[in-house]
């Protein structure tokens, strides 16, 4: 397929119906859809696909929505959805089933304010608050992204040394609704990077086992280490899926994380998804200007990338991490989850917290400059920075 | 710190216990904890609480892992779990009726104590009957073995809001717990009452999560279900043996040869007795409580008519037998005789063989095509049959002489007479006789006559029936006590009354009279009769008749036929021999000779005199064999049965709320207007056997598999006839129990 | 066929079903931790039966109840067909992933969701609505035990007015919802009562629910003993008593609109149910108007099954 103008939106819906169709041969797709502001247009697009083999069920709510990926999922289907929000609010409780039961589930998330009030604009609070159920995120910067690492996702959490569901996460509007260059990969490259899902302890008749039930301390410490050991072998699987969507498709999906121009870098700025990409812009021109500056575009956040993180920022003594969310009590949770990177590897850093863009205010590259106004003129880490207020960027129309 | 284990089962109490000690302890000021080791077990599964107290605050948060005292609410908890991590000379307070005596060699580094705290909180209705909870009990028995005044544990209680037979409970426990001291002093032991520690487990991704649960739930119970088996009336009081409840099981499975097979194990005639018994069966039926006693009578001449079975009899023996007279019970004997391999020769004076079946019973009763089909049963095992053959007293001898054992049943041979005076001769006839020569073709006709028929019994009803086909104008029975009184069966005067004979009751003919007439000339005959009525009771326990004073009158009368019983005849015997069955008679011969039936029971009905050659057969065979015979009736076969009971199951025993009302089956019966000219049977018989499945099988299994069906575990099961349960996993609910219509299963406690 | 007696609600070839030892491959298998007398356990081995009269297999998507901790502790189980423990509120949407994939794989088999109470007229009832709905090819079956019998004796929307719970302690006021009339409203193919009292009619229900295609309904009066705070022994007779007395009705509605009774109530005196569960109190239950409920809707389904046969 050529390279066409699309959203964000139409380029995850697209991803996730090819996905879908190439578990064709296998025991097909299924996925259980609700609509909710800004996604709406995944969903959509996967209900009008023509499927092979797969059903599109149309639920009352996006609990069930899940509820029905998960039923298929269980069954040895490809399963997946997308939402946002309240509705992953909604669905909480559904989407750390996924996680316990160990369910190659993929499903877009597309970042927008937790509310009420309502506000249907980028903030990524609402996937974040997901950070501590057994689920792989993934965060986009572009609509390719949203393409390439949702096809990819699925590969990645069907790996049998894997089996978590992915989470795969796009700023509302900023992306979801912008339109865009994107390559849409041919269904037939698809079926080649998508080999039929091959479930383990999906339920059969042949096998009665019971997934649930109850489960004493010690064991449940047991699935709870599995997780985590499942966690730990991501990295590596996902570069293996990097190297093959190279191969397949001809083009990188994107590590871990960018580092870039972090070599010797003595500031570094950490940020994900769209506000990455414009505190990329800051970076450049600071470095042209001679400043020894870099940044960390974050693609994984679960799990979370420390090492490479680290590595990254291995001269820097100033960071500041730029989080489009807030955790309440506390600050941003990229800062949080980045500062505990540093603990015990390195004191002699001042790693600072900056929110930006909350609730969908527009992060200008004035505001990154704030910024790094601000880190360079500390002598000590504070409390986190609301950067974004009075920057006039926040009103409406 | 005091520290105490309390080991009971889900829906005991015990974590309520903790609290109520610890609550003792809190209002004395002390610092305490209470807690239970939540998981998901159920009522009746073992689960442990826990409670401590102290003066100084608590911080440690726990689990008991070295109790001071422990405290088992449920005698069936007794293991070494209870032991675990005890501290020697603690005390172990158990819930049994066992005293601590008995216990103390299990426990010999502790203090015993017992008290039954089931009894006690049945006693003041405390949980329900299958789970008692005996925790306020336990709580008194804690306070006196802690020296704790009862008061303290009373003022808990007061403090929890528990009352009424909670505060009882708990004093009785304090004054009747038992205690013993430890047998020795020693150290502590291993613990196992502690959780699995952490460590790597199974993984569903590897294809766990399909394992038995293994969970041994039979613990749980304080009450099995064991099987048990009554006997059903209509077999207790069945005078052929019959096992009734046997064949009508058959029968409601629609297999009706396996039906006709158990009747034929005690009776060769089911055809027969199917029409012309009595029943007691049905009269002694416990279904008579619901809607109506089974009619037995239909499905016994159904399984009768449609079975078939071919009989095989033992291997030929040596030895053989000689049986005088070939009614029901010179039939039934030769017919068992044969069955266990003798040689019977039969010896009939008459010249077809039957007896009263054949004589006396007429044909719209008992066919004779359904008795000759039973007679060749028995002939076709190799009985000979001998007619015209009169036995005297020295024929008699001489087939002692030539055979191992002489049965006679030559039953009631002597019919009763009464005397009625003038006319006799030419009016006056036994009923016997009438029947037997209509039998056998005599034209006999009564057209026109008034017919008086006297008597009560069986042969008044088929005279004064067969009467009445003949022709008669009218026919009545007189009788001298009331219609409870008489011995006919009830559905035979039924009938009777029917088809339109009347009967005067309460009436005792005297004299045949001739009324003289003006002109001269031979007058209308008449009965005449007296009124009776009834006083004590006369030696058959039937209320004696009495003449009324006065009370005279007669009846127009053509022919009267006499139905007044009969009596032995028992000139073949040597002179004060003493008849009665099973006895030897004519004891100087080596020979044992055995009166048989009527003739030794003078009981009168089909079915007695079958049960009485049955067993005098079974008996000789014991004699002469040494073998121990099992009875052809309900035998114990069932290895299943944990308990038989030897008393017969009533009604109030069964379940009736379980049972469906469902109207008696009793088959086509011809019109009334036929009968009065035709000696076609009148039953047609039942259709179908579907009125067997009405039997309620009253004590005994029938494999209606409700008690299966209803097993919440599963664990009761059908293995071929037998009900197993599994304790293993019976968890002693009771519903078996309960849903169990005919009270097979019962509930036993451990 | 045994069972020669007739008896009420005689067993018939219930029991007859060739059994396979429980500790095996049967539905529900012994040693589970189910209370003695669990209604819920008898309905499962009666499901079992039926599954394999018919010569059918199942799937089990249990949200939480009762019948998820049936399950036992992980790596064990209590039961021996491929089962899923699904979120509370959840089954019925797990249910149709696990039917469409099913049926996208021409495979054969029941999906039957296994749900008490609070999961179906409660929490699930909106994903139970939504299934219904889409007429998805599940078999969804409540056992009513009438309260959150899990948690240890709640009220739900399900418990009978006059019951004591630990969340209504003078006794519910409250009539329990209609479910029944709510699933048949949805217009799904068949919606049905059933009670282990009647057996047979038991297993016909199932029998039928097995071969109709689309969203299936069914009821199950459940009884309790612990919940009920009755004998164990007494769960059958209770239940009995139930459909009897009017209480619990035994009927069947095709399509939303075709009404079949299948169990005349003889109007027994409900008054020995009430006596004999110690979570109703003779003050707290107005047994006239319970009798006039009764009646007024058993009539309503009459009037209902003689306007709009089967």
């Amino acid at each position: 397929m050529p390279v066409e103008v699309v959203t964000g939106n139409h380029a995850a819906g697209y991803a996730l119906a090819v996905a879908g169709e190439a578990n064709r041969f296998g025991r097909g797709a299924a996925c259980g859809i609700y609509p909710i502001t800004p996604q709406t247009e995944i969903v959509e697009r996967v209900a009008a696909f023509p499927f092979t083999k797969g059903r599109v069920v149309p639920v009352e709510s996006e609990h069930s929505a899940m509820g029905v990926s998960i039923g298929a999922s269980l069954t040895g289907a490809r399963a997946f959805t997308a939402s946002s929000s309240n509705g992953l609010a909604y669905m909480v409780e559904n989407i750390m089933t996924a996680g316990f039961y160990r369910l190659p589930i993929v499903m877009v998330a597309v970042n927008r304010t937790l509310g009420p009030p309502w506000n249907i604009w980028a903030d990524q609070g609402d996937s974040l608050m997901l950070r501590d159920f057994p689920w792989v995120q993934l965060y986009c910067a572009n609509n390719q992204e949203v393409a390439d690492l949702t096809i990819l996702a699925f590969r990645l959490a069907e790996d049998h040394r894997i089996l978590l569901p992915t989470l795969v996460c796009l700023d509302a509007f900023i992306i979801s609704h912008t339109q865009g260059e994107t390559d849409l990969p041919e269904q037939e490259a698809v079926d080649r990077y998508l080999p039929p899902l091959d479930l383990p302890h999906r339920m059969r008749h042949d096998d009665p086992k019971t997934l649930g039930g109850l489960i004493w301390p010690d064991v449940t410490t047991s699935l709870r280490m599995e997780i985590h050991e499942a966690m730990q072998r991501v990295p590596e699987v996902y570069d293996e899926c990097r190297e093959a969507f190279r191969e397949v498709f001809g083009r990188e999906p994107g590590a871990a994380l960018d580092a870039y121009e972090t070599t010797d870098a003595d500031t570094v700025l950490v940020a994900s998804a769209t506000v990455a990409t414009t505190a990329r812009e800051v970076v450049k021109r600071r470095r042209a200007a001679g400043e020894k500056i870099g940044l960390v575009k974050m693609r994984m956040f679960r799990p979370f990338p420390e090492a490479a993180l680290r590595e990254a920022c291995a001269s820097a003594t100033r960071i500041g991490v730029l989080d489009r969310d807030y955790a309440a009590g506390l600050g941003g949770v990229w800062w949080q989850d980045s500062r505990a990177a540093f603990q015990g590897h390195r004191d002699d850093v001042i790693l600072q917290d900056y929110l930006v863009g909350i609730g969908g205010g527009d992060v200008t590259p004035e505001t990154v400059d704030r910024v790094l106004e601000d880190l360079a003129g500390r002598d000590r880490a504070g409390g986190p920075v609301w950067a974004d207020v009075g920057n006039g960027k926040g009103g409406g129309a | 710190m005091v520290e105490i284990r309390i080991h009971g089962r889900g829906g005991q109490g015990g974590v309520t216990l903790a609290k109520l000690l610890a609550t003792s302890r809190f209002l004395k000021g002390q610092s305490v904890q209470a807690f239970g080791l939540y998981a998901a077990e159920r009522s009746g599964a073992p689960v442990q609480a826990y409670c401590r107290f102290d003066d100084e605050e608590i911080t440690n948060r726990n689990l008991i892992y070295e109790p001071d005292h422990v405290v088992v609410l449920d005698p069936t908890l007794v293991g070494p779990a209870i032991l675990g991590g005890l501290k020697a000379g603690g005390w172990i307070l158990l819930n049994t009726i066992a005293t601590p005596e008995s216990l103390s060699a299990e426990f010999p580094e502790n203090r015993v104590a017992t008290v039954d705290a089931t009894a006690i909180a049945r006693g003041h209705g405390l949980g329900t009957r299958s789970v008692p909870i005996v925790n306020t009990a336990l709580a008194g028995a804690v306070a006196k073995l802690l020296d704790l005044p009862l008061e303290e544990i009373l003022a808990a209680l007061d403090h929890l809001g528990f009352g009424g037979g909670n505060v009882d409970a708990a004093r009785d426990a304090y004054r009747l717990v038992a205690e013993h001291g430890p047998q020795r002093e020693a150290g502590s032991r291993d613990g196992d009452a502690r959780p699995g520690a952490i460590g790597r487990g199974p993984s569903f991704l590897a294809g766990a999560g399909g394992d038995l649960p293994g969970i041994k739930t039979g613990q749980w119970a304080n009450e099995q279900p064991k099987r048990q088996q009554y006997v059903p009336p209509c077999n207790h009081v069945c005078p052929a043996g019959n096992d009734v409840q046997g064949f009508l099981h058959a029968l409601a499975e629609h297999r009706v040869d396996d039906a006709l097979e158990i009747l034929l194990r005690t009776s060769p005639f089911p055809a027969t007795c199917g029409r012309v018994c009595p029943a007691p069966c049905m009269a002694s039926c416990n279904r008579i409580q619901l809607d109506g006693a089974v009619n037995v009578r239909e499905l016994e001449r159904y399984a009768g008519d449609k079975g078939e079975v071919k009989l095989v009899p033992a291997e030929r023996r040596e030895e053989r037998v000689a049986v005088v007279g070939s009614g029901p019970a010179g039939l039934a004997a030769a017919y068992h005789l044969a069955l266990y391999g003798y040689g019977v020769t039969l010896y009939e004076a008459g010249s077809e063989l039957g007896g009263l079946l054949r004589t006396g019973i007429p044909e719209f009763r008992l066919p004779a095509a359904v008795l000759d089909r039973e007679l060749d049963r028995v002939l076709d095992l190799g009985v000979e049959a001998v007619t015209g053959v009169f036995i005297n007293r020295e024929r008699l001898l001489e087939l002692a002489r030539n055979h191992d054992a002489v049965l006679v049943a030559t039953g009631l041979q002597e019919l009763r007479a009464l005397r009625l005076g003038v006319g006799e001769v030419e009016m006056v006839s036994q009923g016997i006789d009438f029947l037997d020569q209509v039998r056998s073709g005599v034209p006999i006709r009564v057209d026109g006559e008034d017919v008086v028929v006297v008597g009560g019994g069986n042969t008044a009803m088929d005279a004064a029936r067969t009467a009445l086909r003949l022709g008669a104008a009218s026919v009545r029975v007189v009788y001298r006590r009331t219609r409870k009184e008489m011995p006919a069966i009830a559905e035979e005067i039924e009938e009777a009354l029917e088809e339109g004979v009347e009967i005067d009751f309460l009436t005792q003919p005297v004299a045949v009279q001739r009324m003289a007439q003006a002109d001269g000339d031979t007058g209308e005959q008449h009965l005449a009769c007296r009124r009776m009525e009834l006083g004590e009771p006369d030696s058959s326990g039937r209320r004696r008749p009495v003449e009324v004073p006065d009370s005279e009158f007669s009846l127009p009368c053509h022919r009267v036929i006499l139905a007044l019983g009969q009596s032995p005849d028992l000139s073949v015997f040597p002179e004060g021999t003493e008849v009665r069955e099973g006895a030897e008679l004519l004891g100087l011969l080596e020979t044992p000779v055995y009166a048989v039936g009527d003739l030794a029971t003078n009981d009168g009905t089909v079915a007695a005199a079958l049960g009485s050659g049955r067993r005098v057969a079974m008996h000789i065979h014991q004699t002469l064999t040494g073998e121990v015979v099992v009875s052809g009736e309900q035998t114990r076969v069932r290895s299943d049965v944990d308990v038989w009971h030897d008393e017969v199951i009533r009604d109030e025993a069964l379940r009736m709320h379980l049972f469906e009302r469902r109207p008696v089956e009793s088959g086509e019966v011809i019109g009334l207007e036929r009968r009065h000219t035709t000696f076609d049977e009148i039953h047609a018989g039942l259709p179908s056997a579907g009125e067997a499945k009405r039997c309620l099988s009253c004590g005994v299994c029938n494999e209606c598999d409700i008690c299966v069906t209803y097993c919440p575990e599963g664990v009761l099961k059908r293995v071929g006839h037998d009900l197993v349960f599994d304790y293993g996993y019976c968890k002693g609910c009771g519903i078996c129990v309960t849903e169990c219509p005919r009270n097979v299963v019962f509930m036993s406690h451990l | 066929m045994s069972g020669t007696t007739e008896t009420r609600n005689a067993a018939g070839p219930f029991s007859q079903i060739p059994q396979v030892p429980c500790t095996d491959d049967c539905l529900l298998r012994a040693g589970n931790t189910n209370c003695g007398g669990c209604g819920m356990s008898i309905a499962l081995t009666m499901l079992g039966r039926a599954l394999a009269e018919a010569d059918d297999t199942c799937m089990l998507a249990i949200p939480a109840c009762c019948g998820a901790v049936t399950a036992g502790a992980f790596p064990t189980t209590s039961y021996g067909v491929p089962t899923v423990c699904t979120t509370f509120g959840g089954v019925a949407a797990v249910a149709s992933g696990m039917a469409a994939i099913r049926d996208l794989n021409e495979e054969t088999g029941q999906v039957i969701c296994w749900a008490g109470d609070g999961g179906t007229y409660d929490i699930g009832m909106a994903t139970l609505s939504a299934a219904a709905e889409r007429n998805d090819d599940i078999l969804y079956i409540c056992y009513d035990n009438e309260i959150y019998g899990n948690t240890g004796g709640q009220r739900s929307s399900a418990t009978p007015p006059g019951a004591r719970t630990t969340t209504t302690p003078t006794g519910k006021r409250e009539e329990k919802k209609d479910i029944v009339g709510i699933m048949a409203a949805h217009g799904i193919p068949y919606a049905a009562t059933l009670s282990i009292a009647h057996p047979e009619d038991f297993r016909q229900k199932l029998l039928t629910a097995f071969t109709t295609p689309g969203t299936k309904f069914l009821l199950i009066h459940s009884p309790c003993p612990t919940g009920w705070k009755a004998e164990p022994a007494d769960s059958v007779q209770l239940v009995r008593i139930a459909v009897a007395s009017g209480l619990f009705p035994l009927y069947e509605v095709f399509d939303g609109r075709r009404y079949r009774i299948n169990v005349e109530p003889d109007w027994t005196d409900p008054a020995d149910y009430f006596r004999r569960q110690r979570r109703f109190r003779e003050d707290e239950v107005d047994l006239d108007t319970t009798r006039r409920v009764c009646r007024e809707r058993y009539e309503r389904i009459k009037h209902m099954a003689e306007a709009f046969p089967v």
